[in-house]
């Protein structure tokens, strides 16, 4: 009874989900809608559908990365005759030198991709620290500049790296530059967020506690607020890094050099067991990257 | 001498309901002073206007002969902090730093020059570091020094917050509920290290007691609150079972109906085996 005489007859009643159990039906429900939808739409465009012989291109696809080509490095023909039909020679080739030279020109990209990835993820980290200050709730800062440091890393967010990176191709030209820019350009809205959140989850008691001997403002900084926040900081920019070593292989694509240039060219040319190697490449440089970062992370907490 | 503490007309109101109202207070520095009453008596807000955490909307408040209020310098308000030692549940330990750390943290504000810019990178100067590992020992946290704050026990985060206040030295402690869900044998310890941080002259002792239990070892003068307002203030000879009674009667009749309360029957206890 007192519960409904509580409620002020001046606040406009809120459109809100019915509570509990049926409130999650009625979102499983529209759910259900939406991907009904969706599919109904896709069948009546008639694009649910797989080629025209998707089992044959499939067998010969996996046939081809089942044999990376790295193998030819030592166990391919040292001389392969391309002849015409009319069986004149056009050309003869050792495969074990040309593959060695493609090893060495995928050791220089990966090289190119991590780098990209590391320096893109500082380049973040350092924009997001003063973005991330704003925003987080906790330090109270002046309401225009926090909303506007808001918006600055939702719309970093909300744009994919590619976008970026496209973009900014056509600004500083084809190179790595372009990717370290692009990497830039989104993490800092995933910087700041994380960064934000862990200034936000500072255990304000002992700050204070730390203010109430007297000490000074810079001291209350290093010794109240440096010490929780440093780790979480170190480990959130693993995180990003580790991420943005996975995003980087693909900026190739576009031309922001990396990987992902050689992966455009293989998959073009229809070379499989190149893109093979490559792929074997990204997988074991993503996880090396992962598994060294979770450790590092795991020690920090 | 002037006085540690000092009230005047002092209101707390917090939107219609008056949690404070202390026409006059004084505390002499040297004295040993705690608090009793039931919950929401206002003994918590008392001790957070003297620590100038929470500010009175009217009335006078002196500590240490300077008086709180809005004008304040903030040089002001850090000399007070300093000589002004806080135990509250408020306020924690740094998680992440080791326990003597967190010691060496009440020593901050003594630093000065080079030694203060070392502080930032926690350097501290050798002396400090042998002071802060004694008052370790002392309370027998001697093997704890390295150990993180977050991975002590309640009662050793307590007794590092005390050897934390004993490294700031400060003229008036504040302790509220210092021994609150502590097991006997700690809270002994607690007391004892309280009085021991208060035993040099001059400096007074303001406790916040829920364990009258505890009252023979921590006070020499005992206030008696309820509802917001100082019901009475007596040396600790002359309070008696009844005064306790009344004081908790009126709140155990509101809460529980329950006859005579707990915590006086055990201050009965605690008298007939120390003669105060």
């Amino acid at each position: 009874m007192t519960g409904l005489a509580q409620r002020q007859p001046s606040q406009p009643v809120r459109w809100a989900l019915p509570a509990g159990r049926a409130g999650f039906a009625t979102l499983v429900a529209f759910y259900a809608v939406l991907v009904a939808l969706c599919l109904a739409t896709l069948v009546a465009a008639g694009d649910l559908s797989f080629g025209r012989n998707p089992w044959d291109n499939l067998l010969k696809t996996v046939g081809d990365l089942a044999r990376p080509s790295f193998l030819d490095v030592w166990f391919g023909p040292e001389r392969l005759a391309y002849r015409s039909d009319d069986g004149t020679l056009l050309r003869v080739e050792n495969r074990r030198e040309v593959e060695a030279n493609f090893l060495a020109a995928l050791g220089r990209a990966t090289w190119v991709t991590f780098q990209i990835a590391t320096l893109g993820s500082l380049l973040a980290a350092l924009m997001a620290l003063p973005l991330a200050m704003l925003a987080a709730r906790s330090l109270r800062a002046p309401r225009p500049m926090a909303w506007a440091a808001k918006v600055v890393l939702d719309a970093s967010r909300a744009v994919h790296t590619l976008v970026f990176g496209l973009i900014l191709v056509g600004i500083v030209g084809l190179g790595p530059m372009a990717g370290v820019l692009a990497i830039a350009l989104h993490s800092v809205g995933t910087y700041g967020k994380l960064f934000a959140e862990s200034i936000e989850s500072l255990d304000m008691a002992a700050v204070d506690a730390v203010r109430a001997t007297g000490a000074g403002e810079a001291q209350v900084f290093f010794h109240g607020v440096w010490p929780s926040v440093l780790p979480q900081f170190v480990s959130h920019h693993l995180y990003v890094w580790e991420f943005n070593v996975r995003d980087s292989t693909i900026l190739g694509l576009i031309g922001a050099g990396g990987l992902g240039l050689l992966i455009s060219e293989a998959v073009s040319l229809f070379q499989w067991s190149r893109l093979a190697t490559l792929l074997i490449v990204v997988v074991a440089l993503v996880m090396a990257f992962d598994a060294l970062s979770r450790r590092i992370r795991e020690a920090l907490l | 001498m002037r006085a540690a503490v000092c009230l005047k007309d002092v209101q707390v109101v917090v939107g219609n309901r008056v949690l404070l109202d202390v026409p006059r207070l004084a505390i002499e520095p040297g004295e040993r002073v705690a608090i009793v009453g039931p919950n929401g008596a206002g003994k918590s807000t008392l001790l957070k206007v003297i620590g100038a955490l929470v500010q009175a909307r009217q009335g006078r408040v002196e500590v240490l002969g300077r008086s709180l209020g809005p004008g304040d310098e903030a040089a002001d308000r850090r000399a007070l902090r300093r000589d002004t030692g806080l135990l509250m549940q408020g306020l924690h330990l740094v998680p992440r730093l080791s326990a003597r750390e967190n010691v060496l943290i009440g020593a901050l504000a003594r630093l000065r020059g080079a030694q203060a810019l070392r502080s930032w990178c926690r350097w501290y100067p050798q002396n400090l570091i042998a002071e802060a590992d004694a008052a370790l020992m002392a309370l027998g946290l001697g093997d704890r020094g390295g150990m993180r704050a977050d991975r002590l026990s309640g009662g050793e985060r307590q007794k590092v917050a005390l050897a934390r206040l004993q490294l700031q030295r400060p003229r008036l402690l504040l302790a509220d509920e210092p021994t609150s869900a502590l097991d006997p044998a700690a809270t002994r310890a607690v007391c004892r290290a309280l009085c021991a941080v208060a035993a040099a002259p001059g400096r007074t002792l303001l406790t916040v007691v829920h364990d009258l239990e505890l009252l023979p070892l921590l006070a020499t003068r005992v206030i008696g609150m309820a509802e917001g307002r100082v019901r009475w203030d007596r040396p600790l000879g002359e309070v008696t079972p009844s005064l306790l009674q009344a004081l908790y009667e009126r709140h155990a009749a509101d809460v529980t109906r329950a006859a005579p309360s707990e915590p006086v029957a055990m201050f009965r206890l605690a008298n007939a085996r120390t003669p105060a």
